[in-house]
Parts: structure tokens; sequence; C-alpha cells
């Protein structure tokens, strides 16, 4: 068979969706982090896919970028669970209910 | 790729560079010389070495006439990106005048540092017309916010508010990039004005639809409009006041730019029609149908909110809605001039009314919170301050001849015009005019606690200092002085614009 870049496309359209899932039905907020990553992820391979059938470099390096924004999130993110379970000693979304309309 | 010389970079990015240089040394300050003093003067001693710095960059800005677009629209300067530079700048600095007396934190240096971080990303954003440079700007600034919401550690909602942002602002940036990485693919250029070359005639491509809809999610959540702004009142009831000042102007006034740009240069071509009975597909009618839902849920909702910061929050949300009709005004490439400055005309007064009134809510939350009995008499409590507040709720509620008003006249006139010969838009300006009738409502149940309800028997004076005195008079004069003389403003603007070749 011959891979081409409908099939690239497929599986990180399908990556992008199991991550939006996750984030939509799981409660823990490691996974929910776990699941932005494979959003993001699945945009990775979309422009990996892209950069190499379009004959453009341009898309390899904004993943080489994209990368390193991601990790700095996941910093950011982790930092912010931890000052929250200072105060609550939780890590599930079911208890972030303090604020509501 | 052309070559040019780091010392021209340099002078390119002489703002840019000076505030990283600020924020390192606001961290050092702190952390170095002062980390045994008491804490207001630690405060005092990193809000004047930020305002020093963003002095200077103002300084720079104004002065260093520059104009250049290096390496395919990674970074543009010209006389629009500095004007909006400006306004940023002088939005941190308002920020950090109002912050010299806040109690939330002994992380002052961190404070600081933050907040120039996060301006700095904003002008970075303002300067990219290229996909990699606007989400890497875009995530340098989220990423410094949500730090900056979550920094309270005293209170039980900051954190909460903080992670709620964060894990809205994540999804919308995944869905920006998928988006982002689509239209690459679809075009096969990462800059906005090639984008727009390359996607002329392929018409309405479903999977270009779905790389729009997805990039206009993302920036939708930038600029809370609904359904994108669930984060919005939670973030901004949560967040240290300062830092919440800066959500709602600083990267409000960023955001709109470049979703500007993004919109009237990338997607130029696929406008489509959202003229009344004339729909076509395109980005038009999805702006629209975002400006419809944000002015029509930000206005009803305001209306039940007891806490002023919310009440604000659910404001901001209708204001992203009147702002969208700007970009709406922009469809039409003839009259895209006219939309840019009423755009830049409005985020600019809008953003320093609304640092204005964060900064009211700020003094009366020390006399115990900031719902809408706190306000009870305050004008016989502070009254400056509450001349002050009259004057930003009134702005933004669209009274002449304050700033808010010639804002929304100049907003509504160029989405009425962009369609000449047709009703065009008008449908939505109609919309819009009867929507800021509902949110005069709002705005003026916090002026009637203000100064028509009796002060509670318990209700102390609000202890104000000079500084915060002197910034809310500064900011509420710029407010009557740009509305009753609106052409200081929209003059440099429009040369501005002209200079650039928008």
């Amino acid at each position: 068979m011959n891979v081409g870049l409908e099939h690239y496309l497929v599986v990180s359209a399908l990556l992008f969706a199991l991550g939006l899932l996750g984030v939509i039905v799981r409660r823990n907020l490691l996974v929910i982090y776990m699941s932005l990553e494979l959003m993001l992820n699945a945009a990775n391979l979309a422009l990996v896919a892209f950069s190499r059938f379009n004959h453009n470099l341009d898309g390899q390096v904004m993943v080489f970028f994209i990368i390193t924004v991601a990790a700095a999130e996941v910093a950011v993110g982790l930092a912010l669970i931890v000052a929250l379970y200072r105060k609550r000693e939780t890590a599930h979304v079911e208890d972030l209910t303090t604020m509501k309309f | 790729m052309n070559a040019f010389s780091y010392l021209d970079l340099l002078n390119l990015l002489g703002p840019e560079t000076i505030l990283v240089l600020t924020s390192l040394a606001a961290l050092f300050v702190d952390l170095g010389a002062l980390r045994d003093q008491p804490l207001p003067r630690r405060w005092l001693a990193g809000g004047g070495v930020t305002a020093l710095g963003g002095l200077l960059a103002i300084l720079w800005l104004t002065n260093v006439t520059a104009q250049a677009n290096l390496a395919h629209g990674i970074l543009v300067v010209d006389p629009l990106t500095q004007l909006v530079k400006v306004v940023l700048v002088a939005m941190l600095l308002f920020t950090v005048a109002l912050s010299l007396r806040a109690e939330f934190t002994e992380h002052v240096g961190e404070y600081f540092c933050l907040l120039l971080l996060a301006t700095v990303g904003m002008m970075f954003l303002v300067s990219s017309e290229d996909v990699l440079t606007i989400f890497v700007a875009l995530e340098l600034t989220s990423l410094s916010l949500y730090i900056l919401t979550a920094f309270n550690k005293r209170s039980l909602v900051s954190a909460e508010a903080g992670l709620k942002y964060f894990l809205f602002g994540g999804v919308a940036a995944a869905f920006t990039l998928f988006g982002l990485s689509l239209i690459y693919g679809l075009a096969g250029s990462t800059n906005l004005r090639e984008i727009a070359t390359n996607l002329a005639g392929k018409g309405t491509d479903p999977l270009l639809m779905v790389a729009l809809i997805m990039v206009v999610m993302g920036f939708g959540f930038k600029i809370a409009a609904v359904p994108f702004h669930l984060w919005a009142p939670d973030a901004y009831q949560g967040a240290p006041t300062p830092a919440a000042a800066l959500i709602a102007s600083g990267s409000k006034v960023a955001s709109f730019f470049v979703f500007a740009k993004v919109m009237a240069l990338g997607f130029a071509g696929i406008e489509g029609n959202g003229a009344w009975r004339q729909f076509a597909p395109g980005w038009v009618p999805v702006l629209a149908t975002l400006a419809v839902a944000s002015m029509l849920l930000g206005n009803l909702a305001a209306i039940a909110q007891s806490s002023v910061k919310r009440l604000l929050a659910y404001s901001a949300i209708a204001h992203a809605g009147y702002m969208l009709l700007g970009l709406l005004a922009m469809s039409n490439p003839h009259r895209r001039a006219d939309g840019m400055a009423a755009l830049v005309y409005y985020i600019t007064t809008y953003g320093l009314t609304t640092i204005g009134a964060f900064g009211v809510v700020q003094i009366v939350e020390r006399t115990g919170g900031d719902s809408l009995e706190n306000f009870a008499g305050f004008s016989r409590r502070a009254p400056l301050v509450a001349v002050c507040l009259m004057v930003f709720m009134l702005s933004l509620a669209g009274i002449p001849p304050l700033a808010g008003f010639f804002g929304k006249f100049y907003l509504f006139t160029a989405a009425a015009g962009a369609e000449p010969g047709n009703l065009g838009l008008l449908w939505l300006v109609i919309f819009a005019i009867a929507m800021s009738a509902v949110s005069l409502y709002y705005y003026l149940q916090v002026l009637k606690r203000a100064f028509v309800a009796a002060p509670a028997e318990a209700a102390i004076a609000p202890v104000v200092s000079f500084m915060e005195r002197l910034t809310l008079a500064l900011l509420a004069l710029a407010v009557v002085v740009l509305g009753a003389l609106p052409a200081w403003l929209l003059g440099p603007i429009a040369d501005a614009i002209k200079a650039a070749g928008f």
C-alpha cells in the first residue's frame, strides 16, 4: 500500500479527536494535560506530513517550536496544579466549582 | 530569505529588548538587593524598575522610526505596529501603577517579570505576519497571563481561575494550531499574505472551512467571544485585580490586532457574505454570528451579576462583540483602512477605560469585597474615585462626549459602510446599537449604588494612595479628552495606517 498525505491527515485528525475526547470526558487534571499534549502532537504530525508532501521545510521548523512551547505549557500547567493542590488537596476538575456563572 | 545584520535587528527590536532586560532587572533587584526589605519598599522598587523600562521602551518607539519586513513577515515593523506597541506599553505602565499597593503576594520580582514578559509577548504578536511567530507570541502571552491569574496564593479562587483559564487556553491553542497546520498544508506557506495569494481561487474547500473555524475558535478564546468566553468571568474574578486589568486591556488589544490581521490579510478572498439574506460561506458570516452571540449573552448575563469584576467580564464579552464589527468592516479590501482605524481607536480607549474600572474595583475591594453592595454610598467615602468610576462606566456604556461613544460611533459607521451600495451589515449595526442600550442598565446599576444608595452602617473609607489617585485621574482625563477630541488619537492612527500601507 502506498502511504499518502491523506493517511497522515486521517491519523492526525484521529489523534486530535482522541485528545479532545480525553479533555472533555476525563476528570483527572494530569490525564487532561496528557490529552492536551495529544492534540498538540496531532497538529505536529499534520505539519510534518504537509511539509514533506509540499516540499517545503517551514512546517518542520514550526514543529520544533511547538515541541518547546508544549513543554513550557505543561510546566506552567503542573505549577498550577501544585498551587491548587496546596489549597484544595485535589486534582479533579469536579472540585473546581467555587465560581459559577 | 534576505540577509540582515544583527545591528539592524537590534534597532527594530529595541523596545522588546529593553523590556526583556527590564524583566531580568526586576527579578534581580528584588531577589538580590531587596530580599530582607519590608514588602511596600519592594513593591515600590520593582514598580520603579518596571516603569523605567516601560518609559524607555515608549521613548524608543516614538523616536526611532524604522520600517521593515524581515524573513517574509516573521517580524514586521511599521508605524502602525509601533503605535499599537506604544498603547500596549502604556497599558502595562498603568497596570504597574495600580499594583504598587498590592498585598496579594510576596513574590514581587516574579510578578513584575511576568507582567513584562506578557507585554513582550503581546508586542511580538502585534509585529508578526507569520503563522509561526503568531503562535509562539500567543503562547508567551498566554502562559504569562495564566501564572498571573493564579498569582494570589492567599485566595481560594485564584488558583482555580488560573487553572480554568489554562485548560480553556490549552484547548484553544491546540485548535488554533491544528487550524493553522491545515492552512499551511493547503497554502504551502506560513506567511499571511502568501497564504491569501495561494488560497485565491480555491473557493470554499471543506477542509479550508474546517481550518478557518478552528483558527476562529482559537482567537475567539483570546478575545473572549461567545461561545469561547467561559474562562473570562472566572479569570477576571479570581485573578489579582491588576492582573485582570492587563488581561482585559493589553491582551485584548494585541489579540484583536493580530486577529484582524489574520482575517483581513490571511483569509482575504474567502470573506463570504454576511449581509441580510445574501449569505455566502466565509469568515464574515462566522464572525457575525460570534458578534451577535457575544453582544447578546454578554449584555444579558452582565445584568444578573452581583460581583462587579464578573460584571466587567461580561461587559468585556459584550465589547468583544462590538469590536468584531470592526473586523467585519475590514472584509472589504477598499474599506479596510477605515475598519482598522475604528478598531484601533476602540480597543485603545476601551483598554484605558477598563483598566480604570478595575483600578476603582481594587480600591472598593479593600473595604470588604467587589460585590455591588460594597459600592453603596461610595461617592461619600471617596468622592474623587467615585467621579472617575462614573467617567469609566459611562464611557463603557457609550455616552457622549466620552471616548466610548466615539469608539462605538466610528466602529458602527465603518461596519455599516463596509459594503457600499447595499445595506450589508446594517442589520448587525442595528442589533449592536440596541444592545448598547441594554448595557446602560447594568453600568447605571453600579453608579446608582455608588451615588444614590446610602452607605452601610459599618462602611469604612477606603485607603487610596497618591499613585492610585493620580493613575485613575489620568485615565479618566484620557477618556474625557479622547472623547472630546477624538482626532488626537484618530489622526496618528490614520497616518500610521496609511504609512504602513495596510
